[in-house]
């Protein structure tokens, strides 16, 4: 995979005896944003600071641009920019002096005001952290992360605290930037969030890695529903199946709609064996539900 | 390297701290100065006043010791030390850096105290002493104060070293400043114990608060009879010492998971 610029193999982390990580295995393709995704406690933040090469880990591989990546190794971290959990911000400097104090002798002022600019950041930029909101701090965090314009970006939850404006602004630039050839990894627990905005996906849960796949293939995955409500739920489903019908798990009594599925025909079937319909709805599972059947799902056991 | 100790500086200079702190310590001085000239029986000797820079060694100590906890402690209470170590450097260097910051910052505190006592002297006490008079066990006023600044420069630098790793095992400036300012200052109120217990187990010389004297024994010709080591044997001890905080704090700080 040669033009893959982040490769993680069989990654494993513990804290203590807790085993955080379990053999993650995943690849960031060039150019591409990928969402990482996952409930809180995942370990999304966990794979991210790996990466980052600010711990040990107990096996695995890391590789950035070709790279290897660990605490010993952190060469590849030059071409890196990154924001993880929340921003690391000193009080007693303003934005400015913070874009100033890190961003690389080779970053121009220009450069520096660009992102303030693109940020939304002007109108405080030279005031001291301390009188920042939470918001104001995360776009500082982010800005710190893109200044130096760097091959690939890592964030880690970035719409945490922002405002709806503020959230689209960030999507914006991020879009802009992939266009330009920069790659992102972009955790959330949201996958809502990422949806507009992500080529593929990586699903975390419980420390191992349940889905990669891109949107496109996620997105066509939905299933399509008929949902039912009949004067005999019971008997209905019996017969539906009896006659080849696929019905959907769950209490409520919906099936799985094919090319050949036609209403009519279910209709006519229910209708001849004396049942009543009631109401009926076609429901299009999307991306939440079905990433939230997947995190059901009992591919993730707990070991 | 270069880079990351001006990052520290610059850091430094940024807080309303520093200036306030160097602006204390010039004004305490001149106030000890001033009491000294117009108060002499009160406040002793002009002389000996002088030679340890208006009080202003003491002062320095202070503000080290918060100094150097606070460059460390605040990047864990600031959330700030992720984005020092996932950057290209390695851990050992942002620590190092910090390390020359605190020296260059400790020489400067020693350069201002030095230039100001020496301001304070032509001002106020020209007419009183000369730089040139015989102080103490043959030694005269300038140089008695110039082995004095040496002796606390290596004491100094041995409690910064504890302060150091304090702040690094405890991330919280509190308890490696309590420690760092108890540890200096425990000296005058142990010592007599102390140096009873020596006289009855000798090995206990070694012990790191009795290389704090070295600056009294640079100057004095009989407290190695208390002390029980040679000028030499107390600079290598607290040099050793120094060595050995920095290099477990350096072991520390290179497995610190954040
Ligand atoms: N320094 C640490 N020591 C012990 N456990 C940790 C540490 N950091 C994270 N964990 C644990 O690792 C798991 C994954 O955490 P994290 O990667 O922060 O999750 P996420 O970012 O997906 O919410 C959690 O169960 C958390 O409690
Ligand atoms: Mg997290």
């Amino acid at each position: 995979m040669a033009d893959a610029i982040l490769n993680v193999e069989h990654l494993n982390k513990n804290f203590g005896r807790k085993q955080v990580l379990k053999d993650v295995s995943f690849s960031v393709q060039t150019g591409h944003i990928v969402g990482l995704v996952g409930p809180n406690g995942a370990g999304k933040s966990t794979i991210m600071k790996a990466v980052l090469g600010l711990f040990n880990y107990s096996s695995g591989n890391i590789m950035i641009d070709g790279e290897p990546v660990s605490p010993t190794s952190h060469k590849a971290m030059d071409k890196v920019g990154a924001l993880i959990e929340y921003p690391g911000i000193y009080p007693f400097l303003t934005g400015y002096q913070h874009l100033q104090l890190f961003s690389k002798e080779s970053t121009s002022k220009d450069q520096l005001m660009d992102i303030v600019d693109k940020m939304k950041m002007d109108s405080y930029i030279n005031r001291k952290a301390k009188t920042y909101s939470l918001g104001m701090k995360q776009k500082l965090g982010i800005a710190l992360a893109l200044v130096d314009r760097p091959k690939f970006v890592i964030l880690d939850e970035p719409m945490n605290g922002l405002d709806p404006q503020a959230n689209k602004d960030l999507r914006t630039i991020i879009l802009d930037l992939a266009k330009q050839g920069t790659t992102f990894l972009i955790s959330s627990h949201i996958l809502s969030e990422l949806e507009k905005l992500v080529d593929d996906l990586v699903v975390i849960d419980k420390g191992q890695i349940v889905y990669t796949e891109s949107m496109a293939n996620l997105e066509s995955g939905g299933k399509k529903l008929l949902v039912l409500q009949t004067s005999d739920d019971t008997r209905a489903k019996e017969i539906l199946t009896q006659n080849g019908y696929q019905l959907d798990d769950g209490d409520k009594l919906s099936i799985i709609e094919t090319d050949s599925t036609k209403m009519a025909d279910v209709i006519k079937l229910l209708s001849d064996n004396d049942i009543e319909i009631e109401d009926v709805q076609h429901v299009h599972s999307d991306l939440e539900t079905s990433l939230l059947n997947l995190l059901k799902n009992d591919k993730v056991k707990e070991s | 390297m270069i880079t990351l100790v001006k990052q520290e500086t610059f850091k430094l200079l940024h807080k309303k701290s520093t200036y306030a702190v160097s602006a204390t310590l010039l004004i305490i001085m001149t106030i000890f100065g001033v009491l000294t000239r117009n108060y002499p029986k009160y406040w002793g000797d002009p002389k000996g006043m002088f030679v340890e820079m208006f009080t202003g060694i003491n002062w320095i100590v202070l503000f080290l010791i918060a100094a150097c906890s606070s460059i460390i402690a605040m990047e864990f209470q600031y959330g700030t030390i992720k984005e020092l170590l996932y950057r290209k450097y390695y851990r050992g260097q942002i620590l190092v850096s910090k390390w020359i910051t605190m020296l260059l910052y400790s020489i400067y505190f020693f350069a201002l105290c030095f230039v100001w006592s020496m301001l304070l002297k032509v001002v106020l006490f020209n007419d009183k002493f000369k730089l040139t008079d015989t102080f103490q066990s043959g030694y005269s006023v300038i140089e008695t104060q110039w082995l004095g600044i040496v002796g606390s420069f290596l004491t100094i630098w041995l409690v910064l070293s504890l302060v150091l790793l304090l702040a690094n095992i405890f991330k919280s400036t509190a308890a490696a400043i309590s420690i760092g300012i108890i540890g200096y200052f425990a000296l005058s109120i142990i010592s007599n114990v102390m140096f009873l217990l020596m006289h009855r187990w000798e090995w206990l010389k070694w012990n790191p608060l009795n290389m704090m004297n070295l600056s009294q024994q640079l100057v004095s010709s009989s407290i190695h009879k208390m002390t029980l080591l040679s000028t030499p044997e107390m600079v290598i001890g607290s040099l050793v010492y120094t060595a050995i905080f920095m290099a477990i704090s350096y072991v520390v700080f290179k497995r610190r998971s954040v």
